[in-house]
């Protein structure tokens, strides 16, 4: 799992950003937005990314590590942010014309070519919809390759639902394709599925025959859908998952990001569960 | 053989200065590490060619341990980015042990290998010239020659130096050894040296099997009693030869500054803790664990040579006693279930 082909733009000097400019930001809910940028003085794209790769998000505070959406023909990248910590803090507050350092991209990004044929099953909690988002969007786009989707998504609360017109308006629209939504608890204006994310995955039930699930969410949604799959009857190589960790350098020098011998920044973040069964349990 | 008398040391080593940076092992006050050449204070600083190992190593010469690696200027809405890398001057490692040597060379790996290479430590490498010195007689703390280490013929060393009592005998490893050797060429005289035979280690270590046995350990019982008097302090690793973990910060006084890189420990709390507050490593015993995991077993899984070079600094420097070569021993000892 070792010494993949990178596909960063900048090997010169890979700890370096290059200067970028935000173009638009949306409030995605009362504390996720969406940050919309490209280079400077209006020419183009920092860098091509493929779906499930990250890149470090910089401004004077210090960087992080976000997961990156972009798609084929499109000028600019998108990276749906959380506030969280001191640098998430400040992002949520600049406007749109902002400046910030970018670099990457990173990480080995979803298997896309691998799941081709198959029929997918994404499992999204909070803010982990954002990186399966990308992968989403490009079975869209090559709708032939892939067979059924199933999206399921829950948050803690209609406020904290991500991307609504995706999830409620586009994607249900689109061919061969069911998307599931759930709340934590009832509200009054919400007549939708409540409940968590795992048991209504069980409900679901979608068959493990030709499919592949795609996992992210928080570390204890993650845990509990893991579980859910295997009762299904999903094999540990029928499921994938992305994983976080605090990253640095983002090229696998720093150290800390590792989880045995690998490295998530470089050799992931994005593992079969066969992969992570291999290494210890620090996922 | 060509050899350098101890009478021509220090007019060597202010020849080499002329144009390197040249680290030497020294004392100076109560530190001991490798420490410029041309900072040396006659009468005040004491030359520490002859002991085995300083307290720091000399990974300093190619890691050091804060970093400028660029100016941030923020100013409205733009930002200027300028690369601020400081001034990469030859640099010489002079007196190096094989111990230490083995440590660059395993942050060769790292940084120059593996999809990217770091270009700030390329950079210090590219021009840093090692002069290793053999060693005859381990210390009561060595175990180097079970953690794949020739402390007689240290591999890496651009020139090796041997002690034959009043004189060095001079040996060119490398083009960059040629390059050295060629400044100070004036000073080499001819002549043969007995050199003395290796003493026997004191510390018995085996560390073989021990990578492939760990990877059925993550959870065993025994770190619980190995970590139990860890303090997290940090000291093993600031003075290991061979960590090499950074952090990335920032120093802004208003709308300037820059951002540099430091060494860092695993020790540390902060060290793996999320923005949103989880940490896979909390606990004291997590990080105890994973730095012994690291070094003896998840770097010999990714690179091929353990991460440790048994110079023996960990435990000597620890405030609980904590010793990696215990710690190899009740590994080597410890029932596994299976």
């Amino acid at each position: 799992m070792t010494d993949k082909d990178h596909k960063c733009t900048c090997n010169d000097q890979p700890l370096v950003p290059k200067v970028v400019e935000v173009i638009d930001i949306i409030d995605r809910t009362p504390d996720v937005k969406s940050f919309f940028v490209k280079n400077p003085s209006d020419d183009g794209l920092p860098f091509q990314v493929s779906p499930g790769q990250c890149a470090m998000v910089s401004m004077p505070v210090g960087e992080a590590m976000i997961s990156c959406t972009w798609q084929e023909e499109q000028e600019y990248l998108e990276f749906a942010i959380k506030r969280v910590g001191l640098l998430t803090d400040e992002l949520h507050q600049i406007e749109v014309g902002q400046q910030i350092g970018l670099r990457g991209p990173y990480g080995n990004g979803f298997p896309v070519e691998d799941c081709k044929g198959k029929d997918m099953v994404f499992i999204a909690g909070g803010i982990g919809l954002a990186p399966l988002r990308s992968f989403i969007k490009y079975c869209f786009k090559h709708r032939e390759d892939y067979g059924k989707i199933t999206i399921l998504y829950g948050s803690r609360s209609q406020a904290d639902l991500c991307f609504k017109e995706e999830l409620f308006e586009l994607w249900p629209q689109e061919p061969n394709t069911e998307v599931f939504v759930t709340i934590d608890n009832p509200e009054p204006d919400w007549d939708g599925h409540v409940g968590f994310v795992p048991a209504y995955l069980e409900e679901l039930n979608p068959s493990p025959q030709g499919a592949v699930a795609v996992v992210c969410g928080p570390p204890i949604m993650i845990k509990f859908v893991l579980q859910s799959l295997e009762k299904m009857g999903y094999q540990d190589d029928q499921v994938i998952t992305t994983l976080e960790m605090r990253m640095k350098c983002g090229i696998g020098k720093c150290g800390r990001c590792n989880i045995g011998s690998e490295f998530i920044c470089l050799d992931g973040p994005v593992y079969y569960l066969r992969q992570l069964r291999d290494l210890p349990p620090e996922w | 053989m060509k050899v350098l008398s101890k009478a021509k040391l220090e007019e060597a080593l202010n020849k080499l200065s002329e144009a390197n940076e040249v680290f030497v092992p020294m004392q100076k006050k109560a530190q001991s590490g490798y420490f410029p050449w041309n900072s040396f204070v006659s009468g005040q600083d004491e030359l520490m060619l002859e002991a085995l190992n300083v307290y720091q190593s000399p990974k300093g010469a190619v890691l050091p341990q804060t970093e400028k690696m660029y100016r941030y200027q923020q100013g409205g809405m733009e930002i200027n980015i300028e690369e601020t890398f400081e001034d990469s001057h030859p640099t010489i490692i002079f007196g190096a042990r094989a111990c230490d040597v083995k440590g660059i060379l395993a942050m060769d790996e790292v940084f120059l290998t593996r999809g990217y290479e770091d270009s700030f430590y390329k950079a210090r490498r590219s021009g840093n010239t090692i002069i290793a010195n053999a060693c005859y007689e381990p210390g009561p703390n060595c175990f180097c020659n079970a953690m794949e280490v020739d402390c007689v013929n240290p591999a890496g060393a651009d020139v090796i130096l041997r002690d034959g009592g009043d004189a060095y005998v001079w040996e060119v490893k490398s083009e960059k050894g040629e390059a050295v050797t060629a400044v100070i060429a004036g000073l080499l005289e001819e002549k043969e040296v007995s050199l003395p035979q290796l003493k026997p280690f004191v510390q018995k270590v085996d560390y073989s099997g021990v990578a492939e046995k760990l990877k059925t350990m993550f959870e065993h019982p025994l770190w619980d009693k190995l970590s139990e008097p860890c303090v997290n302090c940090g000291m093993c690793t600031f003075v290991c030869p061979s960590c090499y973990c950074f952090d990335i910060q920032v120093k802004m006084w208003g709308d300037e500054g820059y951002r540099f890189r430091a060494w860092d420990s695993c020790m540390f709390e902060e060290y793996s803790r999320e923005a949103g507050g989880g940490n896979p490593r909390g606990a004291s015993k997590e990080r105890f664990r994973q730095r012994f995991l690291h070094k003896l077993e998840f770097f010999t899984e990714r690179y091929g040579t353990p991460l440790c070079t048994g110079c023996g600094r960990c435990m000597i420097v620890c405030p609980t006693d904590i010793n990696i070569v215990r710690i190899i021993d009740a590994v080597k000892e410890a029932e596994v279930n299976d």
